[in-house]
């Protein structure tokens, strides 16, 4: 038998896009773990599905929906505890090698959805030295200790990064008892959503020291201390700033990384932008029939993104007949998905998530077709952390030149 | 004769009136106080001759207290009045190797280290190099232990099931003019017996696609790799499948002597009363050595870090790549320089670097000896990226002033064997070495009437790897035992079944990290990010630890410190 998709990967991302495939095609998902949900079964605070569902959801919560729906379709398979350990391109499929207590099983799909989420960068990647003790962990491995495991893996802890997750366990942590010193950010602005840093920091007095990073670790069995110091503009740590503090934990939520050794593998072009794949607005990367979905496909800021960009790839799956690609040029902007435009199969609206390179008060978007511009949109206090989402209407046929450019617009009114 | 003048007005000359000179024991013993770290070793260095058996430097840093030795918290007398033939000192790679050694000998063996698990200190943070030897002073009693131990590999590696690569080892010359002394290289490769390849610029590019230095080099064909870890837990695991038993967590804190043999070995688990003693105490072999009642050398710890780069930037070299280094006759320089060497894991390596530190212990990296030693290696291999490091570590080589093994049946103390001061090419070497030991603690304990183990069984089995199986055997392997279906460490591919197996293994420990080094969880690009929780649950549950007390390392690593809803479950 062959599947219409095979999906690896079931997380959110994996699960929105299984179920967005027509019941009339038989969809697989491979997931690693012993259960569904990906790494919402370990973000037990809320706030996930206000978009989607118009209330807020657990994220154990809001995986459940999708987990009942998964398994109520009759086309999906589900294999779980199972990993894949090849994939192999034949002529107009691919095959899936996968291991798993029950042995070797290869699976063919017409089509592959990437949905394997992100892992985190961890301390020695950020130039931290020192020693490597046990208190030294990503916010991710905290998080699962303390919400999955139920173990508290701190007392007195510092955290690196003041990115989504480092303060949510700022939070977690201070409920479950520990002492939070306090949150670290080199760069000169917090790069966690702003009601996070509200709702995490804010509410329970944690302080935040902004273009200041830790540079060494003490202790060789059990973190002991940490040395922080103030840092350039280059992020470079400044000599004869650095300050002690004494404390049992380190805890680093200094970025996400999209996992994709897979789609390496199988010869897709990766954007150093996004460190994902290359894609088109159905989520189509470069190389036929594989799809790139979720934190695999670029970082989002919230689930409910992940959930509707998934479902663009599902929805795909053996609809389109011919394509016609063509890149999307880009200026001013962190980074920007989709980077191709199926030129073929361009309907009314294509959505489009960007990054802004820096805090800007007022910033404009351009998009010219063959130098014409066909749309301009402003917008009002953009922040790299938060990812903008714009509906376009952009009438684009094969061989036009796109080029997307975001610039600050001093003079300009909203 | 050892010349005490000489050295004198040498020191005198160099700057230092103040320090003493004086011969006790047949080695050249320095006495005094500097004020800098530096200064001591040049003192060191000065007074090393051919003539005496080495030298004891014990002049004093001003302002510094000496580090104590790390000695594991737990003080019991769990091994008091054991009276095993034979007490190994130090569980690295050369500890291993000789009490693998020793159990081919009618002999019981005991190990003790004083760490948590076995190989944590030099041995687990070297560049696992098999070398040639070409960079060997010729007559050396290092160039002659490599030599020895570079031809047992071959077998050890198929009777341990470890992995070696003889890859060989391209070095690459830095200055156009250097490629003029090869005949050099060539006649001392002869004189030692390495082969050694002329290689021209184009021809480097067989083993280094893209070198960062463009003037050829040559190739030492007879050097290769190991995982220097996996070594030492294989001659370990087989060591103890012979008879051998290994206390961890068990340090000496004394040895009573005398007068002319040792009588007794004191440590913080009981008092051990053994025939004969072997010091394979790395680091701190020195330290040992005075106990024991014969120190002639002093270890000056250098420290080395080495970076470890994600297994995709592999593609860069097949070889070790090397750099040509003239070593200095000043003493200071006292590295390869080096090099780039793609792991038998796959993995790229990078490093070392060497800093004379008064700290044994100290394995900290630091920010400004890392990024030397990086810049200096990126330029072998230009292609590399800085992204692609996924992690780094340091260690501490034990050298003397001698920069020489201290290999020897002790003229001093009857019953003492030692194998110190053992740096690189230390890995290479254990084999020959412990084959020496062996022979000595023999003499030792049986006199001419020497008794083998005629039960010895050199075969010891490595971990199941379904990675690196073929299907079929995969297939089979899961079906035996499903776990070995069951990934845990998704970068590594590291499955359940692995990781039980390495609990249940001769020579285990119930560590997170212990776990690691014998099969690879946590190794890969996440470092144990999604990984860690999960083998801390099989080590729950395999060892019947509660989860809040499972451990990265040895005592006091308990990666939590309680349940978050209180109690104990």
């Amino acid at each position: 038998m062959r599947y219409a998709a095979i999906v690896i990967g079931g997380g959110p991302a994996g699960m929105a896009a299984a179920c967005a495939v027509k019941e009339s095609e038989k969809v697989l998902i491979i997931e690693r773990e012993a259960r569904l949900g990906g790494i919402l079964k370990q973000c037990v605070h809320d706030g996930f599905g206000v978009i989607r569902f118009g209330e807020k959801l657990s994220g154990p919560e809001y995986a459940d929906r999708f987990i009942d729906e998964v398994y109520s379709r009759k086309n999906i398979d589900v294999r779980t505890l199972t990993f894949v350990t090849d994939i192999e391109k034949r002529n107009g499929y691919f095959v899936v090698t996968t291991t798993s207590g029950k042995g070797i099983v290869s699976y063919e799909g017409e089509n592959l959805i990437l949905a394997n989420g992100c892992r985190e960068r961890t301390a020695r990647q950020v130039n931290i030295h020192g020693t490597r003790p046990a208190g030294l962990m990503t916010a991710g491995t905290a998080q699962n200790l303390v919400n999955l495991m139920g173990i508290m893996p701190a007392k007195r802890c510092v955290i690196l990064g003041s990115g989504d997750i480092g303060l949510i366990m700022a939070r977690r942590l201070t409920l479950e008892g520990a002492e939070v010193v306090g949150v670290y950010e080199a760069k000169a602005t917090p790069s966690g959503l702003q009601r996070n840093l509200q709702q995490c920091l804010y509410d329970f007095g944690i302080p935040v020291s902004l273009k200041k990073t830790v540079t060494l670790v003490h202790g060789r069995d059990r973190v002991e201390g940490v040395t922080v110091s103030d840092v350039d503009d280059d992020m470079r740590p400044i000599s004869g700033t650095e300050e002690y503090i004494p404390c049992d934990a380190l805890i680093v939520s200094v970025g996400l990384i999209p996992e994709n050794e897979l789609a390496e593998n199988l010869g897709v072009p990766i954007d150093p932008r996004t460190k994902g794949p290359v894609v088109d607005q159905y989520m189509m990367t470069a190389v036929d029939g594989v799809y790139s979905v979720g934190n695999a496909l670029h970082v989002h800021d919230l689930v409910d993104y992940v959930s509707e960009v998934a479902e663009t790839a599902g929805k795909d799956v053996g609809r389109r007949k011919s394509r016609a690609s063509i890149e999307v040029t880009q200026k001013g902007f962190a980074y920007l998905v989709p980077q191709r435009i199926d030129a073929a199969n361009v309907e009314k609206e294509t959505t489009f998530y960007f990054r802004a390179s820096h805090d800007t008060e007022r910033a404009k978007l351009t998009v010219t077709i063959n130098g014409k511009t066909a749309v301009t949109k402003k917008y009002s206090m953009l922040k790299p952390p938060e990812a903008v989402r714009v509906k376009l209407a952009l009438p684009v046929k094969a061989g036009d030149d796109v080029k997307f450019v975001l610039e600050d617009d001093d003079d300009g009114n909203v | 004769m050892v010349d005490i003048k000489k050295i004198k007005r040498k020191l005198v000359k160099a700057g230092y009136p103040l320090i003493e000179a004086s011969l006790k024991n047949g080695s050249v013993v320095l006495s005094g106080e500097l004020e800098d770290y530096e200064g001591i070793l040049e003192c060191g260095t000065i007074a090393v001759c051919k003539e005496s058996r080495g030298v004891v430097n014990d002049i004093r840093l001003k302002g510094y207290a000496p580090e104590k030795m790390r000695i594991c918290p737990v003080e019991d007398k769990a091994y008091d009045g054991e009276s095993p033939d034979v007490l190994v000192i130090g569980g690295g790679i050369v500890g291993a190797a000789i009490a693998r050694e020793l159990t081919k000998y009618a002999l019981t063996v005991t190990v003790l280290e004083k760490e948590y698990d076995i190989a944590t200190g030099q041995s687990a943070r070297n560049d696992g190099m098999i070398h040639a030897g070409i960079d060997l002073k010729p007559s050396s009693i290092k160039v002659k232990y490599n030599a020895r131990g570079n031809a047992m590999y071959p077998r050890i590696s198929k009777e341990l099931d470890v992995p070696i690569e003889m890859c060989g080892q391209c070095v690459l010359y830095t200055k156009r003019w250097q490629k003029l002394l090869f005949p050099f290289i060539k006649a001392r490769g002869a004189k030692n017996n390495i082969p050694v390849e002329k290689l021209g610029p184009e021809e480097v590019k067989k083993y280094v696609p893209e070198p960062g230095i463009k003037y050829g080099g040559f190739m030492c064909p007879s050097a290769g790799i190991l995982s220097p870890y996996q070594m030492t837990v294989a001659f370990m695991e087989n060591a103890v499948n012979n008879g051998a038993v290994l206390h961890t967590d068990t340090a000496v804190t004394g040895i009573d002597n005398d007068g002319e043999k040792i009588t007794a070995v004191r440590t913080n688990r009981g008092t051990f009363y053994p025939k004969a003693v072997v010091n394979a105490a790395g680091i701190y072999s020195d330290v040992i050595a005075e106990w024991a009642g014969d120190r002639h050398f002093t270890i000056h710890p250098r420290r080395g870090v080495e970076a470890v780069l994600d297994k995709k930037a592999k593609k860069a070299t097949s070889a070790v790549i090397g750099k040509f280094v003239i070593k200095s006759s000043t003493g200071k320089g006292h590295t390869k320089g080096g090099g780039v060497i793609v792991t038998v894991d796959g993995n790229i390596l990078l490093g070392p670097s060497a800093k004379e530190t008064p700290e044994r212990e100290n394995e900290a990296t630091v920010p400004e000896e890392f990024e030397e030693m990086i810049a200096k290696q990126f330029k072998l291999a230009p292609k590399l990226k800085r992204s692609d490091i996924i992690t780094y570590f340091a260690g501490t080589r034990a050298a003397t002033y001698e920069e020489e093994f201290v290999v020897e049946k002790s003229p001093v103390v009857r019953n003492f064997v030692q194998a110190a001061g053992i740096q690189s090419p230390g890995v290479t070497a254990a084999p020959a070495i412990a084959e020496d030991v062996g022979k000595w603690v023999a003499e030792i304990v049986f006199g001419s009437d020497v008794k083998y183990n005629t039960n010895f069984d050199p075969i010891r089995k490595r971990i199941p790897k379904p990675s690196e199986m073929l299907p079929e055997e995969r297939k089979k392997l899961i079906a035996e035992d499903p776990d070995y279906g069951v990934v845990i460490c998704r970068c590594e591919e590291v499955t359940k079944g692995e990781i039980k197996e390495a609990l249940r293994r001769p020579a285990s420990v119930p560590a997170v990290d212990a776990v690691k080094r014998r099969v690879r969880a946590g190794m890969g690009r996440c470092q144990g990010g999604f990984c860690s929780p999960l083998v801390m649950k099989i080590i729950s549950e395999e060892c019947g630890i509660p989860l809040d007390k499972v451990r990265k390392k040895g005592a006091g690593s308990e990666i939590a410190f309680r349940y978050t809803k209180g109690g104990d479950r």
